[in-house]
């Protein structure tokens, strides 16, 4: 365990570096190095159940402009709920959401690519029957304000609209280094292209904010690094700010500023990866090593 | 994973058809050519129906096979154009064919929004159930209401001639090249369409509903335009099979059978392909009638006409399911292969 987390740094990001098109142009209003003064996404006491069964529980967490945020924790712990929650696919039963200088007791899913928040799926939720280009396109979406006639003879808003989506699309398969592979239809990628051109998709409408769910699992390691990499370079090169659920600890630890830990629906630490590393309650919820009152109540219970 | 495999490029100097000529060809020969070589009874008989069944299946293509959505209406809606064009012509005088027509188009698609409307919440099969109240309602309504067709006590009644600015489509020749005249318009505006934003949201909508919701696409306002779309395509569709192809207007011609029938073109066809709706229409169209040539030729002095229709369609049917276990994607997808081969064929 102790190798594995100190297996920090080992991400090489330089390769995708110059991928950027027109990378400085995008860098400008981003500053890493100043901390941000409101945080992007705050949520407080966000609870959700499913019938009898708690996904959450008086879940809180801040998020600051630009930081890499990520949140483990063991299956089942609330992950997927918490992503789901702040992308508007549930309603949380208590607790408020408060993004972009706004507060909401629920997202709606609908709105919240308008508000500029965009994610991916745990599993692939790409347009099987387009093409990658076209399902990076789609992502556009919220910018579109032209009618299907002027879509259909290419005339009015239509005109430019398609110009800046397929421009916005050619800037994220650049970035993403899909070139190769723009105009194939994407059931015929690989698993780890295909995760890919969703990151590439939810990226296109140059989100505020980045909710990533699972997006290495069941990669091999070596495309793990890489896709963490590609992370990295569109928060640097977008400044979008990143949510992130991840299993593999070493990647999370490379990779993310911040982490915040789920079991059982309850955050129970939150912190930088070194003090993620060295916080008690995380290696037991990871390891599941029995608190002393845990033998009593077993003892109690046997006798 | 980072150095993604080069796709295999093809020989530059290899001579390419353009993907537009094969479709102009076809165009020009249907105005040019088919005119003057073909029978009164072969435009009669299949190519009349032909180009209105493959103009329903363009419009249904659109709702299914594009944008997901199951319906099981489509005769429903080429009946109420059929009946408003009838009744456009009828109480508006001096009103253009050409205005006629595109009023039909837009009473089916404002029809069409209405049994939408339950797409909004149901999916697949409860959806497919509830297009199925749109064909027995309408039906019912046309038949119910005198008004429709004007008090005809048979509830037939026979459609006006076809003249736009004077010209009369008179006779096989002239209603064959009106109706291929709108079928071409019609169906060039479907693939400019199901190639636009819009189009891309129909399949986005219908590949993944959430995923599209939360990017941002207007899922309602897609399905609802799918439905309208489709709807005024097939309405139009409708006044071809009444006006030009029937030269009546009956509700009776516009049953659950012809809704399946539809349904049927697009998926032997090919869903989501604008020229599958063609190859699924000829199909359906052309076969019926081999067979039938076929079995009265072959077992016509052995059986009567009532068992030869049958087996017929017993026949089709059992046809079908074979074609689409060998061919799920459809005659589309079938052409494309065999078009790849030639090429592999001819080229080194």
């Amino acid at each position: 365990m102790t190798r594995h987390l100190t297996d920090v740094g080992s991400i090489d990001s330089s390769s995708t570096q110059a991928a950027g098109p027109d990378v400085a142009s995008l860098l400008q209003g981003y500053d890493p190095g100043k901390p941000a003064t409101e945080p992007i996404l705050h949520l407080s006491g966000i609870s959700l159940a499913f019938g009898g069964v708690t996904a959450l529980t008086g879940v809180d967490l801040r998020v600051e402009k630009g930081e890499i945020r990520a949140v483990i924790g063991p299956n089942g712990a609330g992950k997927s709920s918490l992503i789901n929650v702040i992308s508007g696919v549930y309603s949380p039963d208590k607790g408020t959401i408060g993004f972009a200088g706004q507060t909401y007791a629920a997202m709606r899913a609908n709105r919240v690519a308008h508000l500029g928040l965009a994610r991916t799926y745990q599993n692939l939720a790409l347009f099987k029957g387009l093409s990658v280009i076209e399902n990076i396109q789609t992502g556009f979406a919220p910018r579109v304000r032209s009618n299907f006639v002027e879509q259909t003879f290419a005339i009015g808003r239509a005109r430019a609209e398609e110009r800046s989506s397929r421009q916005a699309a050619e800037d994220a398969i650049a970035l993403l280094e899909l070139t190769a592979v723009r105009d194939r239809p994407v059931s015929t990628l690989a698993y780890g292209l295909q995760k890919r051109v969703e990151l590439a998709r939810a990226l296109v409408s140059r989100p505020v904010l980045l909710l990533l769910d699972e997006p290495m699992a069941g990669m091999p390691a070596g495309e793990k690094q890489e896709l963490a990499a590609y992370i990295r370079t569109a928060r640097d090169s977008l400044g979008t700010t990143v949510i992130l659920i991840e299993h593999d600890i070493g990647v999370v630890m490379g990779l993310s500023d911040r982490i915040a830990v789920l079991d059982y629906g309850h955050k129970i630490a939150d912190g930088t990866p070194q003090e993620i590393q060295a916080n008690q309650a995380v290696i037991d919820a990871y390891l599941g090593i029995a608190h002393p009152e845990d033998d009593a109540v077993a003892g109690e219970a046997r006798a | 994973m980072a150095n993604v495999a080069a796709p295999s490029t093809s020989n530059s100097f290899s001579w390419q058809v353009p993907a537009w000529l094969a479709p102009l060809a076809v165009v020009v020969a249907a105005f040019g050519v088919v005119p003057f070589v073909a029978s009164p009874y072969v435009i009669e008989a299949i190519l009349l129906p032909f180009l209105a069944l493959s103009l329903a299946a363009v419009g249904l293509n659109i709702l299914t096979g594009y944008a997901g959505q199951l319906s099981l209406g489509s005769a429903a809606f080429m009946a109420v154009g059929a009946f408003a064009a009838y009744n456009f012509n009828l109480r508006v005088d001096g009103l253009p064919l050409i205005v006629t027509i595109i009023l039909a188009g837009a009473t089916a698609a404002a029809i069409g929004i209405v049994f939408g409307l339950p797409s909004l919440r149901l999916k697949g099969f409860y959806l497919a159930v509830s297009t199925l109240a749109a064909q027995f309602f309408v039906q019912w309504a046309l038949t119910k209401f005198g008004w429709f067709s004007n008090n005809s006590p048979s509830g037939v009644i026979d459609a006006p001639p076809l003249a736009i600015a004077g010209v009369t489509f008179d006779g096989a020749v002239g209603r064959y090249l009106f109706a291929l005249s709108v079928v071409t318009v019609l169906t060039a505006f479907a693939y400019r369409l199901v190639r636009s934003q819009a189009g891309r949201n129909f399949i986005a909508v219908r590949d993944n509903e959430l995923a599209a919701r939360v990017l941002g696409v207007p899922v309602l306002r897609t399905k609802l335009l799918a439905f309208a779309i489709s709807s005024f395509i097939i309405g139009i569709a409708g006044v071809l099979w009444a006006f030009a192809y029937l030269r009546t207007v009956e509700p009776h011609g516009f049953n659950l059978d012809r809704s399946f029938q539809i349904l049927f073109i697009i998926i032997i066809g090919g869903l989501a392909t604008i020229r599958g709706a063609f190859f699924g229409a000829a199909l359906i169209v052309v076969f019926p009638l081999i067979l039938s040539r076929l079995g009265s030729a072959v077992f016509g002095t052995v059986f009567d006409s009532g068992v030869l229709d049958m087996s017929q369609r017993i026949v089709i049917g059992a046809l079908i399911i074979i074609f689409l276990i060998a061919e799920p994607d459809g005659l589309a997808a079938l052409w494309d292969r065999l078009i790849k081969r030639a090429h592999g064929r001819t080229e080194p």
